[in-house]
C-alpha cells in the first residue's frame, strides 16, 4: 500500500543517484518514516521541506563511498600491465617504422613550430610589462577632432604633465618626454646615440633601476644628465666613475652626468641611453609652452586604486579652456592609454582602438594552433586507417577482461609516448633554428628550459597534442566489438572512412589558407615595393644637417653640388618618408572659417623638386631668383582640392600669419607610410641662412654612387669634423618602413610551407596504407590487362578529389582573412582569382607528387610477386 | 560486518598496562547509549528521536546513520536487517545492537567518569540552584 503523502520526487531521485546502494534501503526507510510522521504533525509542506533538508545532509563521505564490488574489478594502474601496454606500444612504433616516423615527423614539426610562434608571442606579450607598476602606467594620447576626422597620437602640450599633477589627485607621477638622437662626446669617445628629454619624475615614474645617483635627483636640475651603464662604460668605464663627469651635446651644450641607470631592456617599448632635463628641451622650444601645441609624450603613474574611469573622464575635456583653439569645430579629447597595451594596440581609427601588432599575435597563435592540428590530424587518420591491425589485439584483450578504460587509457598513453618523442625532437629542433629565427624577427629570445614555467608549457603542448590526436584513435578502437573484430576480417563502414576523408579536407583547407595568405602578402609587398612614391627614392642619400651644417648647410649645399657624382642637393625639415607635423594655421581667401582643416606641412630648401624627382604639375620650384619665395608655398594636388583651386598656382595662401602666393602644384606624392593616403601638404621655403635642424638629401647621379657617397664624405668630414659621419639610402628606410611586413611575410611562407608538408606528410601515409592493403587488387588488374596509367589515376583519383573539394572551401576563407589584412593599407593590391587558383594548383600538384610516388610503385611492381604469396 | 583486523583490537586491549580504548566522540558515546537503551528496537529513526527527547536538541537522521556507520565500523555495534514496514513505504529498517567492544568501551568511560567524579572534592564545584 502506497501512503497517500509522498516526499518531493527531485530529492528522492537526488538521494538515489548519491547515496551509496548498499544504504539506500534503510537511509531511505528512515527518510520516509520520519517524513510520513512529521505530514501528520506539520503539514505536507513543512515535511517535504524537511525531507529536503534532511537528504542533503546525508551529502556525506559514509554515504557516497561505494563499497568494493564482490567482483574483482581490472586495475587501470597496475604495473605489469602497464609494462604490456609499454612494450606493445614500442613493438608497434618499430614494426611500422614508415608510420612512426610520419607520426613523430610531423608532430615533432608542428611542435618545433608552434613552440618558436609560442616563443615570439610571449616576447611580445611582455612588451611594456616588465615595469614594477605596468598596471599604473599609462600614456596620454589624444584625439583630435577636425574636419570630419579624428586623428589619434600621442602628442601632447608640453606643459601638460605638470598641470595634470597639479590638479589630478589621481596621479602620482607624470613626465613629459621626447625622443631624439644626438651626438654625445667626452675625451676622446663620439658616438651618436638615442636618448630622451623628460621631467623629473621619469625614473620615479617608470621605477628605473639606479646604479649611481638617486631617481630623484637624477635629471631634475637643468644641464643635468642620466646615462645609461652602457654609455657609463663605453665613456668613462664605469657607473660610478661617469658621476659628476661633462659630456658635450652636438658639439654645443656641456651637460653633467648626475646618474647611472640600468639598461633598458632589449625589448622595452622605449629605447634611450640618456634622460636629458625637460627644462632644457622646453627652453629650445619655447612654442610647447603654449596650449594650443602638441608633441611631446606624456606618461603618467597613477596612485594605486585610482578611478581609471573617472581620470578618463576628466581627461576628456581637460584641454577645454586652456587650449583657445577649441571650438565647436576644432576639439582634443585626452584619454589614458594602459602602458601594457600601448605596444600591443598602437593603432587608431576613429578614436576607437583598433588593432595593432596584436592582431600578428592572433593571427600567429592561430598559425600555431592549424599546424598543430594538422599533425594532430596526421595521427588520428593513420591510426584509424589503420585500426585494422589492431583490431585483433584490442579483440583478445577485450575477451580477457580489458575494460574499455583500460583500452583507452593504453591507446592515450601510446600517443602521449609519441608526442612526447616529438617532443623532444622539437625542443631539439628549437634549439637548433632559434638563432635564425631571432635574426629573421630582430628579437632575442632564449629557449627557456630552466624554468619550471617553461617546462609546464612543454608539457602542456604534449597534452595538448596527445589529447587532440589521441582522443578519437583511443575511443574508436576500444569500442570495437571483440566478437566481431575475432570473428573475421575487420571491415570498417563508410563512415569511418567519410570522417578520415573529411579530416584530410580539413587540413588541406586549413594549409590552402596558409598559402594564399602567404601569396597576397607577398604580392602586396611586391605592390610597395614596386610602387611609384611620386619621388624617386633611388640613388638618394640621406644625411643629418646638424653641428656645424645647421649654420654653413649654404656652403655644403654649394660645395657638395659641385662634386663628383652629385646631380642636386636640398634640404628637407621632416623625414622624406615620415611626416607628422598637422596644423589648421592655414588660410586664403573663399575659405570656411568656421572649419579647421588640418593640412601636413613641412620646409624645404632650394632645388627640393628636382632633388626629389617630384613632378610640378604647375607652376615652379622655390628659386633663389625671386627674392620673395621665402612667403611662398608650394602644394600638393590633395590640397589644391581641399582649398578648392583648380589653377591654385598665383593664388594667394596665409600660412601661420604669413601672407604669401602659391607658386607651384605637385602632383601628389607619398609623405608617410602607404598605410595611409595621401593628405594635403604646404612646403614652404626655409631660407638658406636660416639655421635649421633636419635632413639633407643628396641626389646622386646614376651609377655613381660610390662616388658621390665618398665626395659627400670628404666634405662632410672637412666642415663638420665633431660629428660622426652617418649616412643613409632612402630606398633602405622605405624598406625599414615596412620591415614588420616583410617579416611576417617570410614567416608566414615558412609556416605554410611547413602547413603543406605535414599536411602531404599525412596524405602520404595514407596512400602507403591504401596502396598496401590493395596490392593483390593491383596484381589481378595488371595480369587482367591494366596500364600502368590507368593504375596510377585508380589510385591518386580519390586523394585528388580531396584535395579539391579544400580549394572550393578554403578558397571564400581565404578571401575573407585576407580581405581584412589588406583593409590595413591605403594602397593595396585587389585580390584576384589566380591567386586562389594558384594555391590550388600549387596543393593539387603537390598532393599529386606525394600519392603518385606510392602509386606509381604499385602499378610498376610486378603481379606475380604480389599475388604469389599468400 | 567488523573484519578480522578486530581481532588484534582485542588483544591489545586486554593488555590493562597498555591499554587504549577506542576513541568515541561525544555523539558516538551518546548514540551508543541510545542504542544500549533501545535494545530489540534501535534503528535510525527510533534512535533520532530517543535522543531528541534526552537531550533535547534537534538531532538529524544524517548525523546519526554517520555515527552509527563510524560505531560499526569501528566494531563497537553490530547491525542486521529487520522488518519492512508501510510507513517506510516497504522498506526494511536496520537494527543495532552493542557488541561485547562497545559494552566494554562504554564501561570503560563511565568507570573514568566514575574516578574523576570520587576525585573531586565537594567544595571545589561551585553549587548551583537546587
Amino acid at each position: 500500500m502506497k501512503p497517500p503523502h509522498s516526499p518531493p520526487t527531485w530529492a528522492t531521485r537526488l538521494l538515489r543517484a548519491f547515496c551509496a546502494p548498499h544504504l539506500l534501503e534503510e537511509v531511505q526507510g528512515d527518510l520516509e518514516e520520519r517524513f510520513q510522521r512529521r505530514v501528520t504533525l506539520f503539514g505536507e509542506r513543512v515535511a517535504g521541506r524537511q525531507y529536503a533538508r534532511e537528504v542533503l545532509g546525508f551529502l556525506r563521505p559514509f554515504a557516497l563511498k561505494r563499497r568494493p564490488n564482490d567482483f574483482s574489478q581490472p586495475v587501470s594502474i597496475n604495473s605489469l600491465m602497464f609494462q604490456n601496454h609499454f612494450k606493445i606500444a614500442w613493438r608497434n612504433l618499430i614494426r611500422n617504422k614508415t608510420f612512426s616516423a610520419i607520426n613523430v615527423l610531423g608532430l615533432a614539426l608542428g611542435m618545433a613550430a608552434s613552440m618558436l610562434i609560442l616563443l615570439w608571442v610571449l616576447d611580445e606579450w611582455r612588451i611594456g610589462k616588465h615595469h614594477p607598476n605596468a598596471e599604473r602606467l599609462y600614456r596620454i594620447m589624444e584625439n583630435e577632432i577636425a574636419d570630419g576626422r579624428i586623428v589619434t597620437d600621442e602628442d601632447t602640450p608640453g606643459i601638460l604633465a605638470n598641470e595634470l599633477k597639479r590638479v589630478m589627485p589621481e596621479v602620482e607621477y607624470a613626465a613629459n618626454m621626447v625622443s631624439v638622437e644626438n651626438v654625445l662626446t667626452a675625451g676622446t669617445v663620439t658616438t651618436r646615440q638615442k636618448g630622451l628629454y623628460a621631467g623629473a619624475d621619469w625614473f620615479r615614474l617608470y621605477d628605473v633601476p639606479m646604479l649611481a645617483g638617486t631617481a630623484q635627483t637624477a635629471n631634475s636640475a637643468p644641464g643635468s644628465i642620466a646615462i645609461s651603464e652602457n654609455i657609463a662604460k663605453t665613456y668613462f668605464g664605469g657607473a660610478q666613475r661617469a658621476l659628476g663627469k661633462t659630456l658635450r651635446f652636438d658639439d654645443w651644450q656641456d651637460c653633467q652626468v648626475t646618474a647611472v641607470f640600468a639598461d633598458q631592456p632589449t625589448n622595452a617599448p622605449d629605447q634611450y641611453d640618456y634622460v636629458r632635463n625637460w627644462q632644457d628641451f622646453m627652453r629650445m622650444e619655447q612654442w610647447l609652452t603654449r596650449w594650443e601645441n602638441s608633441g611631446p609624450g606624456t606618461r603618467v603613474l597613477l596612485r594605486p586604486g585610482a578611478d581609471v574611469a573617472n581620470v578618463n573622464a576628466k581627461l576628456k575635456t581637460f584641454l577645454k579652456g586652456r587650449n583657445k583653439d577649441i571650438n565647436a569645430s576644432f576639439n582634443i579629447e585626452l584619454f589614458l592609454q594602459p602602458e601594457t597595451e600601448a605596444y600591443l594596440y598602437s593603432n587608431f581609427k576613429n578614436g576607437q582602438r583598433d588593432g595593432g601588432r596584436i592582431e600578428y599575435i592572433r593571427m600567429f597563435v592561430g598559425v600555431a594552433l592549424f599546424l598543430l592540428l594538422i599533425a594532430a590530424i596526421n595521427f588520428m587518420n593513420l591510426a584509424t586507417a589503420r585500426s585494422a591491425k589492431r583490431a585483433r589485439e584490442v579483440g583478445v584483450r577485450k575477451v580477457v577482461g580489458a575494460g574499455r578504460a583500460s583500452l583507452v587509457g593504453q591507446f592515450m598513453g601510446e600517443t602521449f609516448l609519441l608526442a612526447m618523442l616529438a617532443l623532444g625532437l622539437a625542443v631539439i629542433t628549437v634549439a637548433v633554428a632559434l638563432p635564425d629565427f631571432n635574426t629573421l624577427t630582430e628579437k632575442q629570445i632564449a629557449l627557456p628550459l630552466n624554468t619550471l614555467e617553461s617546462w609546464a608549457l612543454w608539457l602542456g603542448l604534449v597534452l595538448l597534442v596527445g589529447g587532440l590526436a589521441g582522443s578519437y584513435p583511443a575511443l574508436f578502437l576500444s569500442s570495437l566489438s571483440p566478437v566481431r573484430v575475432l570473428k573475421s576480417a575487420v571491415r570498417f563502414g563508410p563512415g569511418t572512412q567519410r570522417f578520415r576523408q573529411g579530416l584530410v579536407v580539413f587540413q588541406f583547407v586549413l594549409s590552402l589558407v596558409m598559402i594564399v595568405g602567404t601569396l597576397v602578402i607577398y604580392q602586396q609587398l611586391r605592390y610597395i615595393q614596386q610602387k611609384n612614391l611620386g619621388f624617386n627614392r633611388s640613388n638618394l642619400l640621406r644625411i643629418t644637417r646638424e653641428g656645424a651644417l645647421i649654420h654653413q648647410y649654404p656652403l655644403f649645399k654649394e660645395r657638395l653640388s659641385r662634386m663628383p657624382g652629385v646631380e642636386s642637393v636640398t634640404f628637407l625639415k621632416t623625414n622624406p618618408l615620415y611626416n607628422g607635423n598637422t596644423t589648421d594655421g592655414a588660410s586664403w581667401p573663399g575659405k570656411d572659417p568656421t572649419v579647421a582643416i588640418q593640412f601636413n606641412n613641412t620646409s624645404v630648401g632650394y632645388n627640393f623638386v628636382e632633388t626629389m624627382g617630384l613632378k610640378l604639375l604647375q607652376g615652379r620650384d622655390f628659386s633663389p631668383a625671386f627674392g620673395t619665395d621665402s612667403s611662398n608655398y608650394l602644394i600638393n594636388e590633395a590640397a589644391a582640392k581641399r582649398m578648392g583651386f583648380a589653377n591654385p598656382v598665383g593664388k594667394p595662401l596665409t600660412f601661420w600669419q604669413r601672407p604669401g602666393t602659391i607658386v607651384g602644384l605637385l602632383k601628389n606624392f607619398h609623405f608617410n607610410s602607404l598605410h595611409v593616403a595621401v593628405r594635403p601638404i604646404i612646403i614652404q621655403l626655409k631660407p638658406a641662412k636660416q639655421p635649421e635642424g633636419g635632413v639633407i638629401l643628396v641626389r646622386t647621379a646614376p651609377g655613381q654612387t660610390e662616388q658621390a657617397l665618398r665626395s659627400t664624405e670628404t666634405l662632410y668630414r672637412e666642415m663638420n669634423p665633431k660629428f660622426p659621419f652617418s649616412y643613409a639610402f632612402v630606398d633602405d628606410d622605405f624598406a625599414q618602413q615596412y620591415r614588420s611586413e616583410t617579416i611576417v611575410g617570410t614567416l608566414a611562407s615558412g609556416f605554410a610551407g611547413l602547413a603543406i608538408f605535414i599536411a602531404c606528410l599525412g596524405l602520404f601515409g595514407l596512400a602507403t596504407f591504401t596502396t598496401e592493403q590493395r596490392t593483390k587488387e593491383i596484381g589481378v588488374r595488371k595480369v587482367l590487362g591494366a596500364s600502368v596509367a590507368s593504375i596510377v589515376t585508380l589510385l591518386s583519383k580519390d586523394f585528388l578529389k580531396l584535395v579539391l573539394v579544400a580549394i572550393v572551401i578554403a578558397s571564400p576563407l581565404a578571401y575573407y582573412v585576407m580581405q581584412r589584412w589588406l583593409a590595413d593599407f591605403a594602397y593595396r593590391i585587389d585580390l584576384e582569382w589566380w591567386m586562389f587558383a594558384g594555391a590550388g594548383l600549387l596543393a593539387v600538384s603537390i598532393a599529386l607528387l606525394t600519392v603518385s610516388f606510392q602509386s606509381i610503385k604499385a602499378a610498376l611492381m610486378n603481379p606475380v610477386k604480389s599475388l604469389r604469396s599468400e | 560486518m567488523p573484519m578480522a583486523g578486530r581481532t588484534f583490537f582485542y588483544k591489545t586491549e586486554s593488555n590493562p598496562e597498555t591499554m587504549r580504548r577506542t576513541y568515541l566522540g561525544e555523539f558516538e558515546e551518546i548514540v551508543l547509549l541510545t542504542v544500549a537503551v533501545l535494545g530489540e528496537g534501535a534503528y535510525g529513526v527510533a534512535i533520532a528521536d530517543e535522543l531528541e527527547s534526552q537531550t533535547g536538541r534537534a538531532v538529524s537522521l544524517s548525523a546519526v546513520h554517520a555515527a552509527l556507520h563510524r560505531l560499526e565500523e569501528k566494531g563497537m555495534l553490530k547491525s542486521r536487517l529487520g522488518e519492512a514496514t508501510a510507513e517506510r513505504g516497504g522498506r526494511r529498517k536496520r537494527l543495532f545492537a552493542v557488541t561485547v567492544l562497545g559494552t566494554r568501551t562504554l564501561s570503560d568511560i563511565r568507570a573514568v567518569r566514575n574516578r574523576l567524579w570520587e576525585a573531586i572534592s565537594p567544595q571545589t564545584l561551585p553549587a548551583f540552584g537546587i
